[in-house]
């Protein structure tokens, strides 16, 4: 990887609130989790990437909603059309809602086939 | 006699050119692309400085009107960038480096583009600055450039009133950024920009922060296409329209 690539994407992972549009308050940044999902949807956009993943934990299996980096960011975070599909489980560590209810900020993501985007090799 | 003359002329003219692009090339070229800087000089970090954490000196009647902004969509947590909207000046300014500027740079005119939402700034020095009567109020204000010594003075006014970014501002604010080069210990080039904004109908004093951008090098920026899924949406919305009818 370039320098300038790889300082842009140091930018990317280390600062992940500051490019957020919406209020980023209602997020746990400090205290990520790992989580498994099955994509049920996902829309690569600005101003914000829209991940829907079928999650089971204690809770039961259900769709939940998560928030993402802008298209922008998440391509300079290694992200590439093609490379996450409708029906591919993914590992995402997500800021979870503070409030502990469903749904968070994707961070970073490891698809099925091991590419990660926006996590830390 | 004439000839020697003419000969004397062209030389004259010959220097006297090279002494003009000379003079051009003396200007600090800010041209290229810049990110955050996170350096170790300048007590590190790359964001904006100086102001950032300090109360600004707001009126009464501002803080009003910021609180019932805030009321109004911190429900939700909207914001302006949530719905495509560029943040205006200063806070396209102070918050740009986590999506990268490109500054572009001729004599007559310097084009900033901050890359989150393709704001663009044009700082018009010269003939090329229009009469103030002229000019569209805008989010990010008109610009008009000057050089003292190798520091660049932009001075913005032509405002919009804007409630919805960390330095809220009346159509009256001033924004006055001196920018310099210089050189980190690792040999980084580093822009910085002193920000003054004076508004006598916001503050009442002036606020100030300093920002500091690295040099991205043969760095690039992406196009911000925001607003192409409601565009798509609103054409699904058609097509279902359509089938009804």
């Amino acid at each position: 990887m370039k320098p300038a690539h790889l300082a842009l994407l140091l930018i990317v992972l280390t600062a992940p609130v500051a490019g957020a549009h919406h209020s980023a308050a209602a997020m746990d940044f400090a205290n990520t989790v790992e989580i498994e999902g099955i994509v049920k949807e996902i829309q690569v956009v600005n101003p914000h990437t829209k991940f829907v993943l079928e999650v089971t934990d204690d809770r039961g299996t259900r769709d939940i909603e998560f928030e993402a980096h802008s298209r922008n960011n998440v391509y300079r975070a290694g992200y590439r059309d093609g490379i996450v599909e409708v029906g591919d489980k993914i590992k995402a560590t997500i800021a979870p809602m503070r409030d502990g209810s469903d749904g968070g900020y994707v961070t970073g993501f490891e698809t099925a086939d091991g590419r990660r985007v926006g996590l830390a090799n | 006699m004439l000839g020697k003359l003419s000969l004397c002329l062209r030389l004259a003219c010959m220097l006297g050119l090279a002494a003009g692009v000379g003079l051009a090339q003396e200007r600090p070229d800010f041209t290229g692309v810049w990110t955050n800087y996170r350096g170790p000089a300048f007590g590190g970090g790359g964001g904006g400085r100086g102001g950032r954490g300090a109360a600004l000196p707001l009126r009464e009647d501002a803080q009003r009107k910021i609180q019932e902004y805030q009321a109004l969509v911190a429900p939700a947590g909207d914001t302006p960038g949530g719905y495509c909207l560029g943040t205006g000046m200063p806070g396209s300014m102070l918050g740009s480096g986590g999506y990268p500027m490109e500054i572009i740079q001729r004599p007559d005119q310097i084009t900033i583009v901050y890359e989150a939402h393709n704001e663009i700034r044009r700082v018009y020095f010269g003939d090329r600055v229009i009469p103030p009567e002229d000019r569209l109020p805008e989010r990010n204000g008109y610009s008009v450039g000057r050089w003292e010594g190798d520091t660049l003075v932009v001075e913005t006014t032509h405002l919009r009133e804007q409630v919805d970014q960390r330095y809220a501002h009346s159509d009256q604010a001033t924004i006055v950024e001196r920018y310099s080069l210089s050189t980190d210990e690792n040999g980084t080039r580093v822009l910085t920009a002193e920000m003054t904004m004076t508004d006598p109908a916001f503050y009442t004093g002036p606020a100030s922060e300093v920002k500091r951008w690295a040099m991205v090098p043969n760095g690039f920026l992406m196009t911000y296409e925001c607003n192409e899924p409601i565009w798509l949406e609103h054409l699904e919305t058609l097509a279902e329209t359509a089938d009804e009818n």
